[in-house]
C-alpha cells in the first residue's frame, strides 16, 4: 500500500471526493499550492461550487470553464456541466451559426435540463480535456496536474460512474468512444488517483469507508491519499482537569470564577474531540487502506489564504521526503 | 417574535432543510423528541441517521416505521420515525405507479434505466416529498418532522418536485417516445433544420441502438406518470400551506452561511414560509460578555489554580483558541442575523463534543432550542 509520497504529484489527474462539509475545497487548494511549489503546472478545478477555491486562493473566480491565474504555475477554475457541454460543441461545431441555432433552440435546452448524467458527463469530460489538453505555443501539456474538487460523496460516485454507464449504454456511437476515452484516464493508476477527504467522526467516517469501498470495487479507478482534516490532539491530563474543577467552587469572585470554568469546558471539549478523532482515526487505519495524512485543526477566526498556506505546509510535509522540498523540480 | 416551542405548536409539518454536514437529522430528531414529550403524536422521517441514533429511534429497517425507544416521559406510541430509502427511490417511484406489471418489468430492465435511473433529477427528494403527502393525509399524525436528503445545494429540496415534472414534461418526452422510425420524426426532420440537425448529431452520438432504447423508455415512462402534474402542484400547495413550517440548518462556517443566506431568499420568492434558522456546532466567545476583564487574565488565574506551569500555559492556550473561533462565530451569525426578518427566530447550539445519538443525548439540545 505503500508508493514514494512524490508520485502521488506525477499524475496528470487528482481527484479530491468526501462527504460534505469536511473540508474537500481546502485539502484540493492546499493541495494545489504543493504541487505548484514543486514546479508542476497546476490547475484546480472545482466541481459546481460558488468560487469558494478561487476565493480561498485570494483571487476572484473567473468564468464558468475559464482558467484563472492565481501565480505562475497555479489556476482555479469552475467547472459546470452544461457549460462544458456548449463548449463541447463549440469544438464539434465548428460552424458558429449552426452552434448558436442549437444551442438557443429550446429543444437543446429541455434536453439538457432532461437527459439523465449528461452534465455529470460533460463535467468529467472537460476535466479529461483540461487534463490532456495541448499548449498549443510550446506544444508541451498545458497542465501537469489537474486536481478536481469533486462535489459531496453521493454526488461524486455519480460523476466518476457516468463515464461508464453512458459507454455501458451507448456503446457504438460518439457518446461511447468518447466515454471510453474518460474511463481509459479515470482507470489508468499512472495518471489518474482518486483521494479521499474526512473528518475522523461517525458519520463522515461512514461515507468514507463506504466510498472507499465503492470507488475499489465499482468503480474499479485508483485510489490515492487519505487526508484526515481538523484533527484534535490534545494529551492534556484529565486528572489534572478534574482537581481544577474541583476547585472552582472556592474562587469567590463570579467573575474569575466563570473563566475559570470555561477554561475547563474548553479543555473538557478539546480531550472529547481529541478522543472521537483517535477511535475514528483508528477506525480507518483498520478500514481505509491508503496512506494517510492528518491535518490538524485550525483555530482561527475566518478561514482563508493564510489558513489554506498552513494546510499547504502540513500537507507537503507529510507528502514530500525533506529532502525533495529543498528544490524545484522542473517537468521531466 | 415566536420561539421555536410555538412554531412546532403551530404546524403540522416541520421542514429541515439544509447543506449537508450540518447536523439536519439530528436536529430533526431533537425537534421530534421535544413535540412528543410536549404530547403531541409525532413522526419525524430521517434520511441516513447514525447507526445508534436509528436504533435509538427504534427504525432499523430503510422503508420501515418504526417506534422509538421508551424513555421515561414518552410513551411509545407518541413518538415514531421512518427511514426513507435514498437509494432505490426511482425503483419505488415506478413499483408504485406502473400501471401494470409487464410495464413495471418493461422499465426495470430497460438497458437505459438500468445504467442511468440513478441521475434521474430529484427522485429521493420527491420520494420524500410524496411519502410525507401520504403521512399528512392519512392523519395519524400531529406533527411530522422530515428531514431533506443530502444535496448538493438545500434548495434542490424545494425544486425537486418541479425539476421532475419538467423531465417528464410532455414537450420533452413527447421528442423521445414517438418509436424512432415513424413517420412523424422523419417529417419534422425534414421541417425543420435545426431540429433535423440535432438528430443526426444525436444518432452519431448514441447510436441508433441506444436511441430506439431511449424511446422505449419514455413511452412506457409516459404512460406511468398520467397524471403526474396534478400530484406535483399538491406537493407544492403542502409546501406553502399555514400547515408547514421550514426550518434551517446550518453551522457558522462561510460557505455554509453563504448558501443559507440564499435558501433563505429563495424560500420566501417560493411563497414558503422559513420561520426558523437553528445554528449548530457554534462557539461563543467570553470576552464579550461581563466576563471581559476577568477573561483576559486567564492565564494568570490559571497559574494560581494549577501547579504545574507547563499545564496552567496549555490550559490558557487552549481557552484562547476556543475564544478566536468563538468569535468568528459570533461574527458571522450577527452578520447572518442582520439579513433575516423578525419574524424568524435564530437558535444557536453549542459544539457538543460528545455524539448526540440517543434520545438523550438529543434531549440536551432542548435547553438551547427551547429556552424561554
Amino acid at each position: 500500500m505503500k508508493y514514494p509520497a512524490a508520485t502521488l504529484f506525477d499524475r496528470r489527474l487528482l481527484i479530491v471526493a468526501g462527504k460534505g462539509g469536511v473540508g474537500k475545497t481546502t485539502i484540493a487548494c492546499a493541495l494545489g499550492v504543493v504541487a505548484a511549489q514543486l514546479g508542476k503546472r497546476t490547475l484546480i478545478a472545482e466541481v459546481d461550487g460558488a468560487g469558494r477555491a478561487a476565493y480561498l486562493l485570494g483571487v476572484q473566480p473567473g468564468a464558468i470553464g475559464e482558467a484563472r491565474p492565481v501565480r505562475p504555475s497555479l489556476s482555479v477554475m469552475s467547472v459546470e456541466g452544461s457549460a462544458a457541454l456548449a463548449e463541447y460543441l463549440e469544438i464539434i461545431l465548428p460552424v458558429k451559426r449552426v452552434l448558436h441555432a442549437v444551442v438557443s433552440s429550446r429543444l437543446y435546452q429541455y434536453f439538457v435540463a432532461a437527459a439523465p448524467g449528461l452534465k455529470e458527463l460533460m463535467t468529467i469530460g472537460k476535466i479529461w480535456y483540461e487534463a490532456e489538453r495541448i499548449d498549443e505555443s510550446t506544444g508541451n501539456r498545458l497542465w501537469d496536474v489537474v486536481i478536481m474538487d469533486a462535489p459531496a460523496t453521493g454526488h461524486s460516485l455519480q460523476y466518476l460512474g457516468m463515464p461508464r454507464a453512458a459507454h455501458d449504454v451507448f456503446r457504438s456511437g460518439l457518446v461511447g468512444r468518447e466515454s471510453q476515452r474518460l474511463l481509459d484516464l479515470l482507470c489508468d493508476p499512472e495518471r489518474t488517483a482518486v483521494n479521499l477527504v474526512t473528518t475522523a467522526e461517525e458519520m463522515p467516517v461512514n461515507e468514507t469507508v463506504e466510498m472507499y469501498q465503492r470507488v475499489r470495487d465499482e468503480l474499479r479507478m485508483p485510489l490515492g491519499h487519505l487526508f484526515v482534516n481538523r484533527t484534535h490532539h490534545t494529551t492534556f491530563d484529565a486528572a489534572t482537569l478534574d482537581r481544577l474543577e474541583r476547585q472552582l467552587p472556592k474562587l469567590r469572585d463570579p467573575d474569575v470564577r466563570a473563566a475559570a470554568a470555561e477554561a475547563v469546558n474548553r479543555m473538557r471539549e478539546e480531550m472529547g474531540w481529541s478522543s472521537i478523532n483517535r477511535t475514528y482515526l483508528e477506525r480507518l487505519a483498520d478500514e481505509v487502506r491508503l496512506p494517510r495524512s492528518e491535518v490538524p485543526f485550525i483555530f482561527t477566526e475566518e478561514f482563508g489564504v493564510e489558513q489554506v498556506r498552513v494546510v499547504a505546509a502540513e500537507i507537503g510535509a507529510s507528502l514530500i521526503p525533506a529532502a525533495r522540498r529543498t528544490h524545484k523540480h522542473g517537468r521531466s | 417574535m415566536a420561539g421555536l416551542d410555538d412554531i412546532l405548536r403551530a404546524h403540522r409539518i416541520i421542514i429541515c432543510a439544509g447543506s449537508g454536514g450540518v447536523g439536519k437529522t439530528t436536529t430533526a430528531a431533537s425537534l421530534a423528541v421535544h413535540a412528543a414529550l410536549s404530547g403531541r403524536r409525532t413522526m419525524v422521517m430521517t434520511i441516513d441517521p447514525a447507526k445508534r441514533l436509528a436504533n435509538a429511534l427504534g427504525v432499523r429497517a430503510v422503508g420501515g416505521i418504526g417506534s422509538a425507544v421508551a424513555v421515561d416521559e414518552i410513551p411509545r406510541e407518541m413518538l415514531s420515525a421512518m427511514m426513507l430509502d435514498q437509494k432505490g427511490a426511482w425503483d419505488q417511484l415506478v413499483e408504485r405507479h406502473a400501471p401494470s406489471a409487464e410495464v413495471r418489468d418493461r422499465i426495470l430492465n430497460n438497458n437505459f434505466y438500468r445504467h442511468l435511473s440513478q441521475s434521474f433529477a430529484g427522485s429521493q427528494e420527491y420520494m420524500a416529498i410524496e411519502q410525507l403527502c401520504e403521512l399528512h393525509d392519512a392523519g395519524a399524525y400531529d406533527l411530522i418532522v422530515v428531514d431533506t436528503p443530502p444535496t448538493r445545494h438545500a434548495l434542490d429540496f424545494l425544486e425537486a418536485p418541479q425539476r421532475l415534472a419538467d423531465f417528464l414534461d410532455r414537450r420533452v418526452v413527447k421528442w423521445f417516445v414517438r418509436p424512432y422510425f415513424s413517420a412523424s420524426w422523419a417529417t419534422m426532420r425534414l421541417v425543420n433544420r435545426t431540429v433535423g440537425f440535432l438528430f443526426r448529431r444525436l444518432e452519431d452520438a448514441t447510436g441508433i441502438s441506444a436511441l430506439v432504447e431511449v424511446s422505449e423508455f419514455f413511452t412506457s415512462m409516459s404512460g406511468l406518470f398520467e397524471g403526474f402534474e396534478p400530484r406535483v402542484r399538491r406537493v407544492y400547495e403542502l409546501l406553502r400551506s399555514d400547515e408547514t413550517a421550514f426550518v434551517l440548518v446550518a453551522s457558522p462556517e462561510e460557505q455554509v452561511l453563504s448558501e443559507a443566506e440564499y435558501f433563505c431568499r429563495k424560500v420566501r420568492d417560493l411563497h414558503m414560509s422559513l420561520r426558523a434558522v437553528i445554528f449548530n456546532r457554534v462557539h461563543r466567545e467570553m470576552t464579550r460578555g461581563r466576563h471581559a476583564a476577568r477573561a483576559a487574565d486567564i492565564g494568570q488565574i490559571l497559574r494560581q489554580l494549577v501547579p504545574d506551569e507547563a499545564q496552567a500555559a496549555s490550559l490558557a492556550e487552549n481557552f484562547a483558541r476556543y475564544e478566536i473561533l468563538g468569535r468568528g462565530d459570533g461574527l458571522r451569525i450577527e452578520a447572518f442575523r442582520r439579513l433575516l426578518p423578525k419574524d424568524v427566530a435564530v437558535l444557536e447550539v453549542p459544539n457538543f463534543n460528545s455524539d448526540v445519538h440517543s434520545v438523550d443525548g438529543l434531549r440536551a439540545m432542548h435547553p438551547f432550542l427551547f429556552a424561554a
